[in-house]
C-alpha cells in the first residue's frame, strides 16, 4: 500500500451502496476465544438439507474427537465428525437455523477431549477428495466445497476471488481470522487456485484495516495472489458486486459468477479448508461472532459444531432479555425461529438484540435513497407492487432476478417499506410459476 | 441468566431480513425540515416583527386544521402525521410578506392542503409542491393584499431600534438616493419601519431599462442609487417575504438539512450555480443611448470597478432564490428521485427563475419556476434511470 493509496483510499469501488455504521469496535480487537464443549452437543448429522448421510454410531457408543459420526450416502454429500470425545446419548433431530429440523445425535462430552490423530494424507489423494473427506462446507453457495470446486473447474473458471470484506455491521470473524492466521490462509488460497487452474487469485480485504492489509501483503509477497483492499461500502461483500468491482464483469441475468469465469469463495471456507488440507483435521468447529446490544462480552468464539445457541449466548453473557436472535449479518441474516437452534458448519455470526424493530410502513415519499443505494441499479420502490400482482412482464422478472438480496433498500427506507422482502417473495413466486409453466408445456 | 425461554419473542413466524433499519424515519425527516424552516422563521420574526409571527401562526394553524378536516371528511388516515401539514403551512408563511391581511395565509394554507396535497391522495403522491401551489393562488387572488400599501412597488422593513417588537405598519417611505444602508441611516421620527422597493423589483425594472442611465454609466445608478447595500441583502435587512430575505439564515438552515442527509447538496449548488450563470449571461435592456440589449452583464466594468459581479450577486441574494434553493426545491416528493435528476431539475429552476425575473411579468418567479419544473419530474426520472447490472440497456 503506497503513500498515495493510503491517502486517497481504495481505487476500485462500485456505484451505489452506502457506508453503514460498523459496530465492530467491540469484537474486532479481541482475539478469538475457545468455547469448551461443557454440555451436551446436538450435532446435526447432515451438513445441510439434502446432503444425505448414513449414521455410523449407536446410542451409548463412546466416540473420540474427530471420529466420523456419519458417512455420506452419495458422492455429493459430506461426512460429519465428532467435535470432542464423549458418549452418544440419543439419536434425535436437531434444529439448524438455516435448514430446520435435521437428523442429529446428542453427544455428552466426557471432559477429556481426546482426539484421533490427524488422518493420514497420501500424496495420491486428490484435492477435492481431501475436502470431501474432511467435511468442508462452503458458505456462500451453500454446497459442499468439493462440489463448488468441481463445478468451477467444469465451468472453466480463470479467476479466484477470496471474499474477506465483511461489510455488514457487527461481523468480524473474517477479520480476526486474517489477523490470527494469515500464513495458513495464504497457503490454502494458493492451493485452491492451483487446484482450480486459475491464472489469477485475489483476496479482497477491507481497506479500512490497513495494518491487516499490510500484513496480508507481506504474507502474499512472492506468491501469485493479488491483494485487493476495497472500501467498506455495503454491499461490497456480495459476489456479484465483487466481480463488478474487481474485474468489471457483469453477471448476466439469472446466471452465477461462475458463468463469467470467476469463483468467489468466502474466507470461512478457506479457513475450514486450511485445517483439512494442511493438518488433515476434519471440520469440527467454526468461528462465530457473537454481538449485539444484548451481549455482555461481544467477541469471536471458536465453537464446536452442535453447541446450542443458547449455551453460546450464555457463554458470552446476556445483559438484557433477547427479543431477536439473528444468525448471520443484521442485513442478510436469518432470525432464529426456535430456541433449540444449534451452531452448524456454516454459522458465521449470532447477533442478539434486546429489541426487535417493528416497522410501520407509510406510502413511498420518493426520497430516492433506495435507488441511489442499490448496488445493482434497480428501482426497488417500483418493484414493490409486483408482489401483489399475479404475473409480470419479462423486463420486471429480469429485474427481480438481478436483485442480490442485500437488504439495503429496506434498511435505508424512511417510509419503512418492506422493499427487499417483497422483491424476494415476488421473485421466488414468479420463478416457481415460470418453472411450472415450462413443465406444464413440455 | 437461567430462564425458561432465552429469546423473548412475541411472534414466532420468520422475520424477513434486514433486521436493523437505518433509523431515519419519515417523521425524523419532517421534523428536521420543520426545524430548518423554524430557523428561517425566527430570523423572519426578528426582521419583520410580531406581524410575521401572526402570519406564520395563522398559516400553520390553517394548514393543520384543514388537514384534519380533510382527513375527517374523506375518512383517510392523515398520512405522515400533522408534521407535514405544519411544514407546508410554515413554508407557505415564509413566502408571504408579514403585512398581508389575516385571511391570506389561511386561504393559502387551505388551498395548499386541499388542492395541493389532499386531492392527489395525500402525502407521497402530489406533483406540485403544495406550499407553492397555495402561494401562487394567493398571488392571483390578492395581488393588492400582498403588499398592503397603496404604492404597490414598495414594501416595509423594520428600522434599527425597532427589531422584533416594532409595528411594521407604521412605515414611511425613504429616499433610496440618500439611503446609506440599514445600519447607516437614521430612523425617521414617528415611524418604526421604512418603505422601500424590494430588491427583486428593482432588478426587474433595471432589466426593462427603466432605471435612468447616468451619462455613460448604466450599472452605477442601479447599484448605488436604487439598491440597498449588498450586506443588507445578506442579513435580510430588505423588504420581502418573511423568509425570503435573510440569506444567511436560509443558508444555515439548508446546511443543517444537508448535514442531516435530508437535502442533497447538489440541489442548492446546481440551482444557485445555474442562476448565477444565467444572470451573468442573459441580456438586459439598456437604458443608454439607443437602447438595445446588453449581453454578458457579468463582464461590465464601469469606472474601473467590476460591477457585473456585484450585479450577479444581487440576483442571488435579492430574495426568493435562496429560499427556493435550500428549502423549497429539495422537497422529496415533488423533485426527481436520483441525484442526477435533482441536479438537472435544480439547474433548470435556477435558469427559469432568472429568465422570468428578467423578461417575465409574473411575481414570485422562483416559485413559478419550481412549479413548472415539478411538472417535468416524471420525465426527468424516466431519462435518468440507472443501468441495471447485467442487463444491457
Amino acid at each position: 500500500m503506497s503513500f498515495w493509496s493510503n491517502v486517497l483510499g481504495p481505487r476500485r469501488t462500485f456505484e451505489g451502496g452506502c457506508f453503514l455504521p460498523d459496530q465492530k469496535a467491540a469484537t474486532a480487537r479481541r482475539p478469538i476465544e475457545m468455547v469448551a464443549a461443557d454440555g451436551p452437543l446436538h450435532i446435526p448429522l447432515q451438513a445441510a438439507r439434502g446432503l444425505a448421510t448414513i449414521a455410523e454410531i449407536a446410542v451409548g457408543e463412546h466416540v473420540l474427537g474427530g471420529q466420523r459420526l456419519a458417512r455420506p450416502a452419495e458422492p455429493d454429500s459430506l461426512p460429519v465428525h465428532a467435535p470432542t470425545s464423549g458418549t452418544i446419548t440419543a439419536l434425535t433431530r436437531v434444529w439448524a437455523p438455516l435448514d430446520g429440523y435435521l437428523p442429529g445425535a446428542v453427544l455428552e462430552p466426557d471432559g477429556k477431549n481426546q482426539h484421533l490423530g490427524p488422518t493420514p494424507t497420501w500424496e495420491s489423494e486428490s484435492f477435492v477428495f481431501q475436502l470431501a473427506r474432511h467435511g468442508v462446507m462452503c458458505g456462500a453457495p451453500r454446497r459442499p466445497a468439493h462440489r463448488v470446486i468441481q463445478d468451477a473447474v467444469a465451468a472453466g473458471v480463470t479467476e479466484l476471488i477470496v471474499n474477506a470484506v465483511e461489510t455488514e455491521p457487527y461481523l468480524s470473524a473474517d477479520l480476526r481470522t486474517l489477523v490470527e492466521e494469515p500464513g495458513r490462509l495464504i497457503d490454502t488460497i494458493c492451493d485452491v487456485a492451483d487446484a482450480l487452474g486459475a491464472h489469477r487469485a485475489m483476496i479482497a480485504l477491507p481497506f479500512r484495516h490497513r495494518r491487516v492489509v499490510k500484513r496480508i501483503e507481506a504474507e502474499a509477497t512472492g506468491r501469485h495472489i493479488e491483494v485487493a483492499p476495497l472500501s467498506e461500502r455495503y454491499p461490497q461483500c456480495q459476489p456479484t458486486v465483487l466481480v463488478k468491482t474487481l474485474l468489471d464483469r457483469e453477471v448476466p441475468v439469472g446466471e452465477s459468477v461462475l458463468d463469467v469465469g470467476v469463483l468467489v469463495l468466502p474466507l470461512a471456507t478457506i479457513r475450514a479448508a486450511a485445517g483439512a488440507l494442511l493438518e488433515g483435521r476434519p471440520v469440527i468447529e467454526t468461528v462465530v461472532t457473537v454481538a449485539g446490544d444484548a451481549v455482555d462480552h461481544a467477541g469471536n468464539y471458536r465453537v464446536p459444531i452442535g453447541t446450542p445457541m443458547r449455551r453460546l449466548a450464555e457463554r458470552a453473557g446476556l445483559l438484557k432479555p433477547v427479543a431477536l436472535a439473528v444468525v448471520g449479518g443484521p442485513l442478510t441474516g436469518v432470525a432464529i425461529g426456535r430456541e433449540e437452534a444449534v451452531v452448524t458448519t456454516d454459522t458465521t455470526a449470532l447477533l442478539l438484540f434486546s429489541a426487535a424493530e417493528q416497522p410501520k410502513p407509510v406510502p413511498c415519499i420518493h426520497c430516492g435513497w433506495c435507488i441511489e443505494d442499490c448496488p445493482v441499479g434497480l428501482d426497488p420502490s417500483s418493484l414493490i407492487h409486483v408482489e401483489a400482482e399475479r404475473t409480470c412482464d419479462e423486463m420486471t422478472l429480469a429485474q427481480l432476478r438481478v436483485c442480490v438480496d442485500c437488504g439495503l433498500c429496506s434498511h435505508v427506507c424512511p417510509a419503512q417499506l418492506p422493499l427487499s422482502a417483497s422483491i424476494k417473495r415476488a421473485r421466488l413466486r414468479l420463478l416457481r410459476q415460470a418453472e411450472e409453466a415450462v413443465t406444464a408445456g413440455s | 441468566m437461567k430462564q425458561e425461554h432465552w429469546i423473548v419473542v412475541e411472534d414466532w413466524p420468520a422475520r424477513p431480513a434486514p433486521h436493523r433499519s437505518s433509523g431515519n424515519t419519515l417523521q425524523d425527516i419532517l421534523h428536521a425540515w420543520l426545524l430548518a424552516a423554524g430557523i428561517v422563521a425566527i430570523c423572519g420574526t426578528v426582521l419583520f416583527g410580531t406581524a410575521a409571527i401572526v402570519t406564520m401562526v395563522l398559516a400553520v394553524a390553517a394548514a393543520v386544521s384543514s388537514d384534519l378536516v380533510f382527513s375527517l371528511v374523506t375518512r383517510r388516515p392523515v398520512i405522515g402525521g400533522l408534521s407535514h401539514a405544519a411544514l407546508t403551512g410554515l413554508l407557505l408563511g415564509l413566502t408571504l410578506p408579514a403585512t398581508v391581511y389575516w385571511y391570506v395565509p389561511i386561504i393559502g394554507s387551505a388551498v395548499a392542503i386541499v388542492f395541493g396535497k389532499g386531492l392527489f391522495g395525500g402525502l407521497g403522491h402530489y406533483i406540485w409542491q403544495p406550499a407553492l401551489v397555495g402561494r401562487v393562488l394567493v398571488q392571483f387572488l390578492f395581488p393588492q393584499q400582498l403588499s398592503l400599501f397603496i404604492a404597490l412597488t414598495q414594501s416595509p422593513i423594520l428600522a434599527p431600534g425597532h427589531l422584533l417588537v416594532g409595528d411594521i405598519r407604521q412605515a414611511r417611505a425613504i429616499d433610496m438616493g440618500t439611503y446609506q444602508g440599514w445600519s447607516g441611516s437614521r430612523t425617521p421620527p414617528l415611524s418604526e419601519a421604512w418603505l422601500m422597493e424590494r430588491p427583486v423589483q428593482t432588478l426587474r425594472r433595471f432589466a426593462e431599462g427603466e432605471i435612468k442611465a447616468d451619462g455613460d454609466l448604466v450599472y452605477e445608478p442601479l447599484l448605488r442609487d436604487s439598491l440597498p447595500p449588498w450586506r443588507d441583502t445578506v442579513f435580510g435587512l430588505v423588504p420581502g417575504g418573511i423568509g425570503e430575505t435573510c440569506t444567511l439564515a436560509v443558508i444555515v438552515a439548508g446546511l443543517y438539512l444537508i448535514y442531516r442527509g435530508y437535502l442533497r447538496w447538489q440541489v442548492p449548488v446546481a440551482m444557485l450555480g445555474s442562476a448565477a450563470l444565467a444572470a451573468a449571461i442573459l441580456p438586459v435592456e439598456m437604458a443608454r443611448g439607443a437602447g438595445g440589449y446588453d449581453w454578458l452583464p457579468v463582464l461590465t466594468v464601469e469606472q474601473g470597478r467590476a460591477l457585473g459581479l456585484a450585479y450577479v450577486l444581487y440576483h442571488l441574494t435579492a430574495g426568493q432564490l435562496m429560499l427556493g434553493a435550500f428549502l423549497l426545491a429539495g422537497d422529496m416528493i415533488a423533485s426527481p428521485m436520483r441525484v442526477r435528476g435533482q441536479a438537472i431539475f435544480a439547474a433548470a429552476v435556477g435558469v427559469l427563475t432568472i429568465f422570468m425575473r428578467l423578461y417575465g411579468i409574473l411575481e414570485g418567479e422562483c416559485y413559478w419556476a419550481i412549479l413548472i419544473m415539478n411538472s417535468f419530474v416524471a420525465m426527468i426520472d424516466r431519462r435518468t434511470k440507472r443501468a441495471v447490472l447485467g442487463m444491457a440497456m
